[in-house]
């Protein structure tokens, strides 16, 4: 937990990957390019102090992930939200399997999303039943711009996706976290389209359509049907690490956000580990709009919006009661792995360190 | 387009040109390649590749330019590298001493097909059969784009200018003359002048995104191209303003990854760049964090 103000603020870090980018896995040049170009993005938005080296980046493991995550308490509890990229890489970038190894170790700990892809069909609706079973997963991480043979992606809004959204709502997987930002290889218009999103979010009332990326480089469109739709919501991950050397641009982003989408719609993550909760939560809850940005926006990012911001938006998605949730880690597996019984304790709570 | 004198597309550039450039490739003809370039824009960011440091290196060997350029990943759109590459060709072979420009497109997924494609004059389409959509029509949304972002700082200048919503958002084409500094606004007889600026930087976007052609188009227009309501004049501000941000933080996102690849010192890591740091003095990023965070703003660009 953090302090701010004298107040506890819960983090839960809506976006986390345990992903496998080792030599041995890679099965297409695709694979290599897309881990440089993340590892580009974690170098161009990492303190240079926290950055970490490139082999370290293809593959930390369970127990450094466990660590960044939670040794300092930089984060109390995490949303595993799975990256297939089958063509790419021979077991798969993050799986639900992949990133089910750690979710079950410590269960109290972390949310695991599955996934589905309209192409997969039949099968497809089949798997994601087996996912529900097996894992209870409350959510799917979608990847509409995925390349898979001929087809150059698929839109949320096609009838094909529907029939996939549909089980969700059957089956109670509620949160669809849709990855719309920086596209893999986007050939077309579908470049810069988070149209799909609207329909999707209209056509069922009853799913929450989380926006990864706050639909960066579409952040004006995400926005204007975020305000029209109430149940889009914007994960702030990339956009939570521009905090790290564009501050301003980031205060930006923080204002039209809560202009638009208020403050119950916008989800913290750090997209481990793109970035690192262990230092990017002190930095965004110390990032500060500026004098010209409070008055341009009319909002500020004070103790009771950063909570929300930070744990208590995502906790509404996954049903999660924080209280019961603090009570709980005052001696589960990790505080007691990180000695961080003092830290749930109850009295003040201040930060581990 | 209106009159000659009110062409927004013309720039100080143009004043410069009548200098034989050097054609064995000295700093004459350099300098004059890079200022065809400059005219070049990253269309996701509507900035000059120049100005944001794509250029690698420009070599020239008589009538023969050749032109390499990285972008900030390999995973910048296709289409987009696509459009960069054709559009510096295109700049470079409009100097009248250019015989061939050659473009090369470095450490890109599609670095090879684009290279090869744009050499040849191939169209986009024959490079990548397997697109579904062509250039023309992302050129065409990203136009639109820059429209709706440029038009918050025109408007405001006419707000701030005491012109009232009604009277703005009636406005034609033929009620509004740029010349030099001033821009001259017709209020049916009574004319209010302001900085020429950003309506000249306004009436440029609409008039390549192909909204305004003729005297009686109507100037201001919502994101959807259609008239604006007086009393919605408040909103399309801000989903103007928004449309800046979006452009901005893509920018901050493509600077950093840039810098990431080729370090702050450019592709070739020798410190030595291309851009005329002279005017922009704040784009130097020197690791100083808060000097830094001034940089992308779009505002503060004029």
């Amino acid at each position: 937990m953090y302090e701010m103000d004298g107040e506890e603020v819960f983090v839960i870090d809506g976006h986390v990957h345990m992903w496998d980018a080792r030599e041995e896995n890679i099965i297409h040049e695709g694979g290599e390019q897309f881990l440089q170009c993340f590892y580009d993005y974690h170098t161009g938005f990492t303190p240079e102090e926290e950055q970490w080296d490139i082999d370290t980046y293809r593959h930390y493991g369970a127990d450094k992930m466990t660590e960044d995550l939670f040794g300092n308490a930089a984060a109390d509890m995490a949303v595993f939200q799975p990256t297939y990229l089958d063509d790419f890489y021979d077991e798969g970038f993050n799986t639900t399997e992949q990133n089910a190894e750690l979710a079950e170790e410590y269960p109290e700990r972390f949310v695991l999303n599955g996934s589905f892809d309209p192409r997969d069909g039949e099968e497809g609706l089949r798997y994601l039943e087996h996912l529900k079973e097996e894992y209870d997963i409350p959510g799917v991480k979608l990847y509409t711009a995925e390349w898979r043979d001929d087809s150059k992606g698929w839109r949320l809004d096609s009838d094909d996706a529907f029939e996939f959204l549909e089980k969700c709502s059957e089956l109670g997987i509620e949160n669809i976290n849709a990855h719309k930002g920086p596209t893999i290889r986007p050939l077309n218009r579908d470049a810069f389209d988070v149209e799909d999103i609207d329909d999707a979010a209209s056509s069922f009332p009853e799913l929450n359509f989380i926006v990864n990326h706050v639909g960066l480089p579409r952040l004006d469109d995400f926005c204007w049907i975020a305000a029209q739709e109430p149940n889009v919501y914007g994960g702030l991950a990339v956009a939570s690490a521009m905090s790290t050397h564009r501050e301003r641009k980031f205060g930006e982003i923080m204002g039209e956000l809560l202009f638009w989408l208020g403050e119950d719609r916008i989800l913290f993550g750090s997209d481990y580990a793109l970035w690192n909760p262990d230092w990017l939560v002190d930095q965004v809850m110390n990032a500060e709009l500026t004098d010209e940005q409070k008055d341009e926006y009319g909002v500020e990012l004070d103790v009771d919006v950063m909570k929300k911001i930070m744990g208590e938006n995502v906790a509404e998605l996954y049903d999660i009661d924080i209280e019961e949730k603090k009570r709980q880690f005052r001696d589960d597996d990790i505080s007691e792995r990180f000695d961080l019984a003092d830290h749930y304790g109850g009295d003040a709570g201040a930060a581990a360190d | 387009m209106s009159g000659s004198s009110a062409d927004p597309t013309s720039d100080a550039g143009d004043g410069r040109r009548s200098e034989p450039a050097d054609p064995t490739g000295g700093p004459q003809g350099t300098a004059a390649v890079r200022e065809r370039l400059d005219r070049v824009e990253d269309p996701e960011l509507a900035r000059s590749i120049v100005e944001l440091d794509y250029i690698d290196a420009i070599d020239i060997d008589g009538d023969r330019v050749e032109v390499r350029f990285t972008l900030p990943t390999a995973w910048c759109s296709p289409a987009f590298a696509w459009m960069m590459a054709t559009d510096a060709r295109d700049e470079v072979e409009a100097l009248d001493w250019v015989r061939e420009a050659r473009i090369e497109l470095c450490d890109h997924m599609h670095g090879e097909e684009i290279t090869t494609g744009v050499n040849a004059r191939d169209t986009f389409g024959e490079t990548f059969p397997d697109a579904d959509g062509g250039v023309a029509e992302v050129r065409a949304a990203i136009a639109d784009k820059a429209r709706v972002s440029t038009q918050r700082d025109a408007i405001d200048a006419l707000l701030e200018a005491g012109v009232d919503p009604e009277q703005i958002v009636a406005l034609e084409r033929s009620d509004v003359d740029v010349a030099g500094d001033e821009a001259h606004v017709d209020l049916g007889g009574l004319s209010v002048v302001v900085d020429a600026a950003p309506i000249a930087d306004y009436l440029d976007r609409v008039e390549t995104s192909g909204h305004v052609t003729s005297g009686d188009d109507t100037v201001f227009l919502t994101p959807e191209a259609d008239p604006i309501p007086a009393d919605r004049l408040d909103v399309v501000q801000k989903r103007s303003r928004l449309a800046s941000v979006n452009m901005g933080g893509q920018g901050a996102v493509c600077d950093a990854l840039h810098r990431a690849r080729h370090g702050p010192d450019g592709p070739d890591g020798s410190g030595a760049s291309y851009v005329d740091r002279s005017t922009s003095d704040q784009s130097a990023y020197d690791g100083d964090v808060d000097e830094f965070t001034s940089t992308w703003t779009l505002s503060s660009d004029d």
